[in-house]
C-alpha cells in the first residue's frame, strides 16, 4: 500500500515536474492567474451590465470555473505529452500499474487548479467587494479542491482519447470553450434548453459551481453537501472512465504498433 | 504598386498556409459558435432579445480579436519554429512589410469568426440580419479587420522581444474584449479603463461595426479612428520590427527562442 501511495505521489509530482519543465513564473502568472481573473471580470461586468444576476453568482461560479484550464489541459498533456515527447513507450513498459500511475498524475494539476480557483476568488472578491462567511470557508476549500480534481480526471479521459485520436488539443480546447456555456456558470441553469442543462449535469463545475454558491449565500454546508456529492460522484466517473480508455487504447495501441504514431 | 502587391500575395499565401492546419481550422468552426450561443443566452436570460444581432456582432469581433491575438502573437515564433525565420528577415524588404502580411492573414482567417456567428445566430436562432446600414457594415466589418491586422503587427514586434510571449497572449484576450466594449459597454466599467480603450483600436473598430449594425451613431468616425491608431500602430511597429532586427542580427540570436 506504501509503495502504491508512493508511485501515485512522488510519480505524479515528478511527471507534472518534468511536463511543466517549458514553463517560467511569468508565463504561469499570465496564463493561469491573471488570465482567469480578466475571464470572471468580463463576465461578472457582462452580467451585471444585462442584469443576468449579481456579482455575488460570477465571482463564484467563475472562480470555481478557474480551476478549469489548468486542469483540463493538464490531464490531457499528462498523456498527450508523453507521446509527443516520445516517453510514453517506457511510460508503458513500466512494472507497475499504468492506472495509478496516470490516476497520480491528476493530483499535482489539481492541486494546482485549487491554488488559481483560490487565487481568483480571493482577487474576485478583494476586486468586486463579495463577501464570504467565515464559516464557509472550510466548505468552499474543499468544493473547490473536489472541482479541481474532477476537472483534472475530465482532462485525463480526454488525454485518454488522446492515445487514439491525434488532435486532442483540439478536444481540450473545444471542451474548455464548453465549459463556459454548459456548466452554468455564466448563463444560469434556468436559462438554458434541457439539453444543455443535462449536458451540463455530466460536466464537471456545474455541481461544485452550484455548491459553492450555496456556501457563499451562508446557506451551510448541510445545503451545500447533496451539490458536493454529485461533483464527487462525476470525479469518479471520470476517474473509471480514464482508466478503462487507457487501459483499452493501451492494449489497442500494442497491437496496432501505433503507440508513438502522432 | 509592388509593394501592395507584395502584402496581398504574402497575405494571402499566409492564408492559405493557416488553412492548411486542421488543428487552426476545427478551433476557428467551433469556438466562435459556442461563444456567439453564449451571448445570446446571457442576452435572453437578461431580457434583452432586441439585442440579439448585438450580441452576434459582438461575438464575431471577438473572435477577430482572439485570432489577430494568437496568430501575431505567435507569427515570428511559428516561423522560427518552421525554419523560415532566417529566410524571411534574408529577404531584401524590410522586416515589417514581410511580417505584416502574417498578421493580415490571422485577421483574414478571424473574419470566418464573424460570419460563423451571424449565420449561426441567422439559422439557429433566427435573429434578424437587418443591419441599419448594410453598405457600412459591409465597409466596417473589413476596415476593422485590416486595422486589427495592422495593430497585429505592433503586437507581433513586441512579442519578438519578450521571451515568453505566449504569456502575454494568454492573458490580452480577455482584458481587450472587456475594455474596448465588444459585448459590454464601454460606460458600464469603471472610468479608468476610459483612457485605455480610447488608445485602443479594438475600441473605435468594434464601435464602427456595432453603430453600423445598430445605427446608434455614426460609424465613419469611429472607422476613421480605427484606422488611424491602426496606421501609428503600423508605423511604430515598423519601426520596433527593424529594431530587433538588427539587433537579432547583431547578437546572432534570431534562431534561438
Amino acid at each position: 500500500m506504501t509503495a502504491l501511495l508512493r508511485l501515485v505521489g512522488t510519480g505524479g509530482v515528478i511527471a507534472y515536474r518534468a511536463l511543466f519543465n517549458w514553463t517560467t513564473p511569468a508565463m504561469f502568472v499570465g496564463t493561469l492567474l491573471v488570465g482567469p481573473l480578466f475571464q470572471l471580470l468580463f463576465f461578472a461586468y457582462l452580467g451585471r451590465q444585462l442584469g443576468v444576476a449579481d456579482d455575488g453568482f460570477y465571482i463564484t461560479g467563475n472562480a470555481v470555473l478557474a480551476a478549469s484550464l489548468a486542469c483540463v489541459f493538464g490531464g490531457t498533456m499528462a498523456v498527450s505529452n508523453e507521446r509527443r515527447f516520445g516517453t510514453l513507450g517506457h511510460v508503458l513498459l513500466s512494472p507497475r500499474s499504468r492506472t495509478a500511475v496516470f490516476l497520480g498524475r491528476v493530483l499535482p494539476y489539481a492541486a494546482n487548479g485549487l491554488l488559481i480557483a483560490v487565487t481568483t476568488m480571493t482577487a474576485a472578491a478583494l476586486l468586486l467587494g463579495l463577501r464570504v462567511p467565515l464559516d464557509a470557508l472550510p466548505g468552499l476549500l474543499l468544493t473547490l479542491a473536489v472541482a479541481a480534481l474532477a476537472c483534472g480526471f475530465f482532462g485525463l479521459t480526454l488525454g485518454a482519447i488522446g492515445l487514439r485520436f491525434r488532435d486532442v488539443w483540439l478536444v481540450s480546447n473545444v471542451s474548455v470553450a464548453l465549459l463556459l456555456l454548459l456548466t452554468g456558470v455564466n448563463v444560469p441553469a434556468a436559462g438554458l434548453p434541457a439539453w444543455m442543462r443535462i449536458t451540463g449535469e455530466l460536466l464537471p463545475i456545474t455541481h461544485a459551481a452550484e455548491a459553492a454558491r450555496r456556501l457563499v449565500a451562508g446557506d451551510g454546508f448541510q445545503a451545500a453537501a447533496p451539490q458536493l456529492a454529485a461533483e464527487l460522484a462525476i470525479a469518479t466517473a471520470y476517474a473509471v472512465l480514464a482508466a478503462l480508455l487507457l487501459k483499452v487504447f493501451e492494449a489497442e495501441s500494442r497491437r496496432r504498433a501505433s503507440l508513438d504514431t502522432l | 504598386m509592388r509593394t501592395l502587391r507584395m502584402i496581398a500575395v504574402g497575405a494571402l499565401l499566409h492564408t492559405k498556409q493557416l488553412s492548411r492546419s486542421p488543428f487552426e481550422i476545427a478551433t476557428a468552426l467551433i469556438v466562435p459558435v459556442v461563444q456567439a450561443t453564449l451571448a445570446v443566452y446571457l442576452f435572453r436570460a437578461g431580457g434583452e432579445p432586441g439585442r440579439l444581432l448585438e450580441a452576434a456582432v459582438g461575438a464575431g469581433l471577438m473572435g477577430v480579436w482572439s485570432s489577430v491575438l494568437f496568430g501575431s502573437g505567435g507569427a515570428v515564433q511559428n516561423q522560427r519554429w518552421q525554419g523560415t525565420l532566417e529566410m524571411i528577415m534574408l529577404a531584401p524588404r524590410p522586416p515589417a512589410l514581410v511580417v505584416l502580411p502574417i498578421t493580415l492573414a490571422t485577421a483574414l482567417t478571424g473574419t470566418y469568426a464573424m460570419v460563423a456567428t451571424l449565420a449561426w445566430g441567422r439559422l439557429l436562432y433566427g435573429i434578424p440580419l437587418t443591419f441599419a446600414d448594410p453598405l457600412a457594415f459591409a465597409i466596417a466589418v473589413p476596415g476593422c479587420i485590416i486595422g486589427l491586422g495592422m495593430f497585429g503587427l505592433l503586437l507581433a514586434s513586441t512579442f519578438v522581444l519578450l521571451r515568453n510571449a505566449n504569456a502575454l497572449t494568454n492573458t490580452l484576450e480577455y482584458p481587450i474584449w472587456l475594455v474596448s466594449g465588444m459585448l459590454v459597454p464601454i460606460t458600464a466599467l469603471p472610468g479608468w479603463t476610459g483612457p485605455i480603450a480610447a488608445v485602443l483600436p479594438t475600441t473605435w473598430g468594434a464601435r464602427a461595426v456595432r453603430e453600423a449594425a445598430t445605427g446608434s451613431g455614426p460609424v465613419w468616425p469611429s472607422l476613421g479612428i480605427c484606422l488611424a491608431i491602426s496606421l501609428a500602430c503600423l508605423a511604430l511597429g515598423a519601426i520596433m520590427m527593424t529594431h530587433v532586427e538588427r539587433r537579432a542580427r547583431a547578437a546572432a540570436t534570431l534562431a534561438l527562442a
